[in-house]
């Protein structure tokens, strides 16, 4: 899997072409063009073979956020040509406009965005922002948060399984489960709480303020396409920008 | 001799308790010596681990008094990262000894030398070497979430020990292990000893004290009652007065001097009984 090219790319990399998109999107004039970064990106993501998760995720997250969007624009815009009207509902013709233009900047970067973490592993875009100078505190902070959320939850269904036992219903409707599971959350919880000192304690035994600079097993390298492409997106944004503002 | 631990007076209370849970404490340990520190539950073994370390007061806060003195130098003059290259510490809860970034145990027992900054060849190099030493090599690619209790316990010394500290504090660390799993953790403290590190262990297992260790500390209720060498202290008669285990062949040995058995000298290894037994025999023939 970790032959394709576009997986292989630098985390900075792939993150600058997120920033490219949001870009284009603001300079560019009307919806048309927005809406056509979509189906580039879903192209995008088949060549890097994560088209499915990809398209599975934007439907999940982005696909009735845009609809209600629109819908609310599409009434309440202010705007004089009424297309059609029911009551106090007027759908007007700038609603729709601006409506389709919000949606489709709002779909090309979030979906941009989706794509990022999607052909991204979170480990390696936390190991560029050390590399560019995020304190090793934030990095850690970020990458046990990641580790520890599933440990939490292996907690909780220990939790749960302990109630089994002493007779608590931990199975049924979403009321009976609800009700088994809240109880689990203060001893979750205050186990977390007693866990971060203790892993204060854990990280200082095995050195983490050491005074010097640590090392990393963990290494990214850049290839030619890696110092190339940001600097091609730099000059179509650059060629954006004189485009629509100054020509 | 250069003492590599030495305390002075020391007396601690840990911020929300009334009472002293170490008191008045003083003991010197001489560089490359390998000390055991025994004691009933409560009795203050992890506090004063921790005091070795300086996380008191570097990092539990409470009344400090008295003075650490970890080579040469006060404990309070280190800052908290210099000690951790100089005292390494293997706590007694494997479980939360994980640091929580690494997703197995290859670079979970790298991460410490990451921190110190050792060029990656080298960390590499090391980690092999201590995974075949405390053989976890076969658990190298699992996550360390995802580890037994024993196996966690190996994962931590591994982590520490790769670091290559001059002073080794370990708190009970075959807790979670079956016997062959304890003699093998035994046979790596024993080989640490013997490239110079001093060592002090927390532990409950007389009977591999009594085999492996120099020195005894003996802690009862937050005070140092005995000192000595690990023989003159279980063969001190005050020992028995705190209640503490002694080796097994001891305390047969104890029972057969009270029915009249004559021993030539209290033995505290297995092996030793016989020895024990045979020399009375022939001074009796003599
Ligand atoms: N973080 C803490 N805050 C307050 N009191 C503590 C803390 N940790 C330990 N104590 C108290 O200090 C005393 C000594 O505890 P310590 O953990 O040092 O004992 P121990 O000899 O290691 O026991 P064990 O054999 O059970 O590990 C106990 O009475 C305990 O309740
Ligand atoms: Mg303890």
């Amino acid at each position: 899997m970790k032959q394709n090219i576009l997986l292989q790319l630098h985390p900075m990399t792939k993150f600058y072409f997120t920033l490219f998109i949001f870009a284009v999107v603001l300079i560019s004039p009307g919806y048309i063009f927005s809406f056509a970064i979509f189906p580039i990106l879903i192209l995008i993501a088949m060549l890097a073979g994560v088209a499915k998760e990809f398209l599975n995720i934007v439907i999940k997250a982005l696909v009735t956020v845009l609809i209600f969007i629109f819908i609310m624009q599409m009434f309440f815009y202010p705007g004089e040509n009424v297309l059609w009207e029911w009551g106090i509902f007027e759908i007007k013709q700038e609603g729709i406009k601006y409506g389709l233009l919000l949606t489709s900047r709002i779909l090309a970067i979030g979906s941009a965005f989706i794509l990022f973490f999607r052909m991204t592993e979170v480990r390696d875009f936390v190991k560029s922002l050390e590399d560019i100078g995020l304190p090793p505190m934030g990095a850690y902070v970020v990458l046990s948060t990641l580790q520890i959320i599933p440990e939490m939850r292996r907690q909780a269904n220990t939790i749960m399984e302990a109630q089994k036992t002493r007779g608590v219903e931990t199975e049924g409707s979403i009321f009976v489960r609800a009700k088994a599971f809240i109880p689990t959350l203060t001893p979750l919880i205050l186990s977390s709480i007693a866990g971060t000192e203790e892993r204060a304690i854990t990280l200082e035994s095995r050195a983490f303020s050491a005074p010097v600079k640590k090392t990393s097993l963990h290494q990214l390298s850049k290839s030619n396409m890696d110092r190339a492409l940001p600097i091609v997106f730099a000059l179509v944004v650059i060629g954006l920008i004189v485009w629509r503002f100054f020509l | 001799m250069t003492a590599m631990i030495d305390l002075k007076n020391v007396s601690y209370r840990y911020p929300v308790s009334d009472d002293s849970v170490l008191k008045n404490i003083s003991f010197s340990i001489e560089k490359g010596k390998f000390t055991a520190i025994i004691g009933n539950n409560g009795s203050g073994k992890t506090t004063l681990c921790n005091t070795i370390r300086g996380f008191v007061p570097h990092f539990y806060k409470g009344d400090l008094d008295g003075e650490v003195i970890i080579d040469q130098t006060k404990i309070t003059d280190y800052q908290l990262g210099q000690l951790g290259e100089k005292v390494g510490y293997v706590f007694q809860n494997p479980f939360i000894q994980v640091s929580g970034v690494k997703d197995n145990v290859f670079e979970e027992v790298a991460y410490g030398l990451e921190n110190l900054g050792i060029p990656v060849e080298e960390i590499k190099i090391r980690v092999e070497e201590v995974l075949k030493l405390v053989k976890i090599e076969y658990l190298r690619d699992k996550n360390p979430f995802e580890l037994s209790g024993g196996q966690r316990q190996r994962v931590a010394l591994a982590s520490i020990i790769v670091m290559d500290p001059e002073i080794l504090v370990i708190d009970e660390p075959t807790s979670q292990l079956d016997p062959i799993g304890t003699q093998q953790i035994f046979e790596i403290i024993r080989l640490m000893k013997e490239r110079g590190k001093t060592i002090v262990l927390v532990e409950h297992k007389m009977d591999l004290i009594a085999e492996y260790a120099d020195d005894l500390l003996v802690m009862h209720k937050g005070e140092l009652v005995m000192q000595g060498p690990v023989r003159e202290v279980f063969a001190d008669p005050e020992f028995e007065k705190y209640q503490i285990q002694y080796p097994h062949v001891t305390e047969i040995a104890l029972q057969l001097q009270q029915s009249g058995i004559p021993l030539s000298f209290l033995p505290i290894r297995d092996e030793e009984l016989a020895d024990a037994l045979n020399r009375t025999e022939v001074a009796a023939h003599d």
